[in-house]
């Protein structure tokens, strides 16, 4: 006995199934206690069994840094108190870029078993790497402190322009993670692709040298996405400003960005399930 | 009020990484379930085709068919895993999946840290799942294990801590591939009980088995699928009195 059904996006009473790729997408990102807790767990399980635990986060960025330290320095030829702010910062920030890009890929891969599960709406996966990822990154930026400190760098007001630096990275980062996802769920040699793009961005963003030292024909190596989203997370921690063309550059790149970002979540989120 | 409703529902995959035009997956979709088509030179399973019905409460499912012949498909896409490629699908009230329940266990931690993520993932929050954790616990039977990782478990632990987070919230609705098949006999009978009480208290089951005693013991309702399209869609009278053990 057949019987009218009613439309499918407005059931009566209940939570209204997240149909458009937006309510999609605020529906995870309302998901604060899912996302956290398992981006938590995900740190707490793999350092369960450790004796210093996550403080081996920290521990391992500070060897790197003591150890790299010293010895670019005197390659380059720049005294230690001017290089070691810049190369602590760098490394940091790249890190946290980079970790959180290749993590990017496996944002759906790696939530198969949730995804199959029931209906979990899309963003939750983005968000919890995001968030991992971030925990990652305090646990290594108290290492500039120190530095700072050491180096006997002025604090001035213009410290707090990070803040809007990081808000401006995390939406690249969150846009970028769900692009990458998307794509490496479907095509399988993205992963790999990102992986070695970012050992080669590595070298071509200034992480260990300093900008003012390139050529002037190689300048435009310095419009890589990344090396702007660096300058503007390090240079106010520095207590510089970034200038006003990274600023320009990193609007129309945001903008880019989110618009892949969100063509891409309105085709793949129903189908992303057949692919992991 | 638990609704569940089909109307025209096709769900078709894609499989990539097989090659379409090998003799074996001709000569496999003769053998087993969905039409295997070939689309734009990647394989695309037709999983579902052209599948409608309607249950409302008190209703008891049973889904027949081969191996392949679309029943796990029919209940992921009840799950909302799978989204209809045609036609519509709607459903009211809370769904509870066992087709799958220790899929998404975290091997690495602990039992009630498994609690805690499983509850979240099922869409409870925090507070509730604190509340109910007692309860699940004392279900489990797992007594002390709880604070243990999962690896530690045996499977039927495994299921046992599974079943019991899944059914820790009056579900409307129930999904169920097979009966419970592990467990112990202590554990089986609990299991059941819970089931029965969960179905009387107004919901739908929705049960895939190859045994046609099961269904006839459980069901009310019986659909046969057969290379993913309903060949059979018939009541069955329930046996009270076997329905009620």
């Amino acid at each position: 006995m057949p019987s009218p059904v009613r439309d499918a996006s407005r059931p009566r009473g209940g939570v209204p199934r997240p149909d458009t790729a937006w309510a999609d997408w605020w529906a995870g990102t309302r998901r604060v206690d899912l996302w956290s807790t398992l981006a938590w767990y995900d740190i707490v399980l793999r350092y369960r069994r450790s004796l210093l635990g996550p403080l081996w986060i920290t521990l391992s960025m500070g060897v790197l840094l003591l150890g790299m330290g010293p010895l670019y320095a005197g390659l380059f030829d720049v005294p230690l108190k001017r290089f070691l702010p810049h190369l602590a910062l760098g490394i940091i920030f790249w890190h946290f870029f980079s970790t959180t890009l290749s993590d990017g890929c496996q944002v759906f891969i790696g939530a198969s078993a949730f995804l199959k599960q029931g209906a979990v709406p899309r963003s939750v996966f983005v968000w919890r790497s995001l968030t991992r990822q971030l925990i990652f990154l305090a646990h290594h930026v108290v290492l500039y402190v120190p530095v700072a400190i050491w180096s006997g760098l002025p604090c001035s007001p213009r410290m707090f322009l990070v803040i809007p630096g990081l808000v401006v990275a995390m939406v690249n980062l969150h846009a970028l993670s769900i692009t990458l996802g998307f794509l490496s769920a479907r095509f399988r040699d993205v992963p790999n692709i990102v992986t070695s793009s970012l050992q080669l961005l590595m070298f071509l963003t200034p992480v260990f040298w300093f900008p003012e030292k390139l050529p002037e024909r190689s300048r435009f190596i310095l419009y890589n996405p990344l090396a702007q989203l660096l300058d503007i997370l390090r240079l106010p921690l520095m207590s510089d400003s970034p200038a006003a063309g990274t600023v320009w550059f990193l609007l129309y790149f945001t903008t880019l960005n989110i618009a892949v970002a969100a063509y891409l979540y309105r085709t793949c989120r129903r189908q992303v399930v057949y692919w992991v | 009020m638990a609704l569940i409703a089909l109307e025209n529902v096709a769900v078709s995959y894609p499989i990539f990484g097989a090659d379409a035009a090998s003799l074996k997956t001709t000569l496999t979709s003769a053998a087993t379930g969905g039409r295997i088509g070939r689309d734009t030179g990647v394989t695309v399973i037709e999983a579902l085709r052209d599948v409608s019905f309607e249950l409302r409460d008190g209703d008891r499912l049973g889904l027949m068919g081969h191996n392949g012949a679309g029943k796990s498909t029919l209940l992921q896409t009840l799950a909302g895993v799978y989204p209809p490629t045609r036609g519509r699908y709607c459903h009211e009230g809370s769904i509870a999946s066992l087709v799958n329940p220790v899929l998404g266990i975290e091997r690495e931690a602990t039992g009630y840290e498994n609690i805690m993520i499983r509850g979240l993932v099922l869409g409870m929050n925090r507070l509730t799942i604190r509340q109910l954790t007692p309860d699940i616990a004392e279900f489990s039977g797992l007594g002390d294990y709880l604070h243990m990782p999962v690896h530690t478990y045996s499977t039927g632990m495994m299921m046992r801590l599974a079943f019991a987070i899944t059914t820790s919230v009056r579900p409307d609705i129930l999904l169920m591939d097979e009966w419970l098949s592990v467990g112990d006999a202590e554990f089986r009978k609990r299991a059941e009980e819970r089931i029965t009480s969960l179905v009387a208290a107004s919901g739908i089951l929705v049960l895939a088995s190859h045994s046609a005693s099961l269904i006839a013991r459980e069901c009310n309702r019986v659909i046969e699928l057969s290379h993913g399209a309903i060949i059979r869609d018939e009541a069955c009278p329930v046996r009270e009195a076997a329905s009620q053990s």
